[in-house]
């Protein structure tokens, strides 16, 4: 390899690694074949010119794809933020909705023991739900309010059968009716929650 | 990918691109030899520098305008590192609809009289 190739192979760490990596092997050949070229033709200078043309193209196109990269980065930096304000916000109603629970009870508040059941509910579904839900939004191509329908309607139902089943052997004066409402109001809780959120992003995304 | 997309959706191409999909438009080929098919086309008035080449090259791949060829055509002969890169039909698509929008263009100019007629040998 000639000098001038050389130097132009260092002049390529003035592009993202990536591009680099995948390209820099060839734009070096191109460089050396069309240099040899130019100095066949024996014209005066020929070096010059070929170095200088060379150098305005490196700067332009190095720019640019830092610029298709940047855009990349801050796309992933915005879906990484959302997910975290997501996440975060779940556990702050689920840790809101247990310490009020407590408070509730602790104190003997009847305002909150009245809705201590719908309570619950929101507290169970919602960290087994939510679990699930961001599972399946992760590692799958579905449609994420599908996912959130479908996985808060069977969390949902699974936690109504499992007590239904334990609940008179635990409590002998136990009633259905009260924690099916208690569930079907968790549910439109949380899936409401996921809709309003799914909505919001596709009205930022479009504006 | 691009293949879901109209040709359309690509209009205009970028000068460059048009150039390196008129050079692979009749056979395949590396990097370099795109460069000078251009080089010798245009009578030294193109000329693209390696960035502009494969920075083009890499967005076309990407779309399916292009794709590299697993073997090279003719081993014996050049540098093994080569790589060497071939239209796609979907490319194919866009080469015309691009020379379509651009003969258009032309004769739109022709109509105003922009065109000297011995030049470029109207009608």
């Amino acid at each position: 390899m000639n000098l001038s190739s050389r130097i132009y192979r260092i002049l390529l760490l003035a592009y993202p690694s990536e591009f680099r990596r995948e390209y820099g092997g060839q734009m070096v050949l191109v460089f050396r074949d069309g240099y040899r070229d130019e100095v066949d033709r024996n014209r005066h200078f020929a070096f010059v010119t070929y170095w200088l043309n060379t150098l305005l193209d490196l700067v332009v196109t190095a720019t640019k794809e830092h610029s298709q990269n940047f855009g990349k980065d801050r796309q992933l930096m915005t879906n990484m933020r959302r997910d975290i304000i997501a996440l975060l916000g779940t556990i702050a109603i689920i840790v809101a909705a247990l310490a009020l629970l407590n408070y509730g009870r602790s104190h003997e508040v009847s305002s909150i023991l009245a809705v201590g059941r719908v309570l619950d509910a929101i507290v169970t579904a919602g960290i087994v739900g939510n679990l699930v839900v961001f599972l399946l939004v992760k590692f799958t191509q579905w449609n994420s309010l599908r996912i959130a329908l479908w996985t808060f309607v069977v969390v949902h139902a699974v936690l109504v059968i499992i007590i239904a089943i334990l609940g008179p052997q635990v409590e002998p004066q136990f009633r259905l009716g009260p924690i099916l409402l208690a569930y079907v109001l968790s549910f439109l809780f949380w899936f409401g929650l996921h809709w309003a959120w799914r909505s919001m992003r596709q009205e930022v995304a479009s504006s | 990918m691009g293949k879901n997309r109209s040709p359309d959706d690509f209009l205009p191409l970028t000068p460059a691109m048009f150039h390196i999909l008129l050079a692979l438009a009749d056979r395949e080929r590396h990097g370099y030899d795109s460069m000078r098919e251009v080089d010798e086309r245009t009578e030294g008035k193109v000329r693209l520098g390696p960035g502009t080449l494969y920075g083009s090259i890499k967005r076309m791949l990407n779309d399916g305008l292009i794709e590299e060829l697993d073997e090279r055509p003719d081993p014996q002969l050049d540098d093994e590192r080569r790589r060497y890169y071939r239209l796609t039909d979907f490319g194919y698509r866009i080469a015309v609809a691009e020379a379509e929008r651009l003969a258009a263009l032309v004769k739109a100019a022709r109509s105003k009289k922009l065109l000297s007629q011995t030049k470029f040998g109207v009608r």
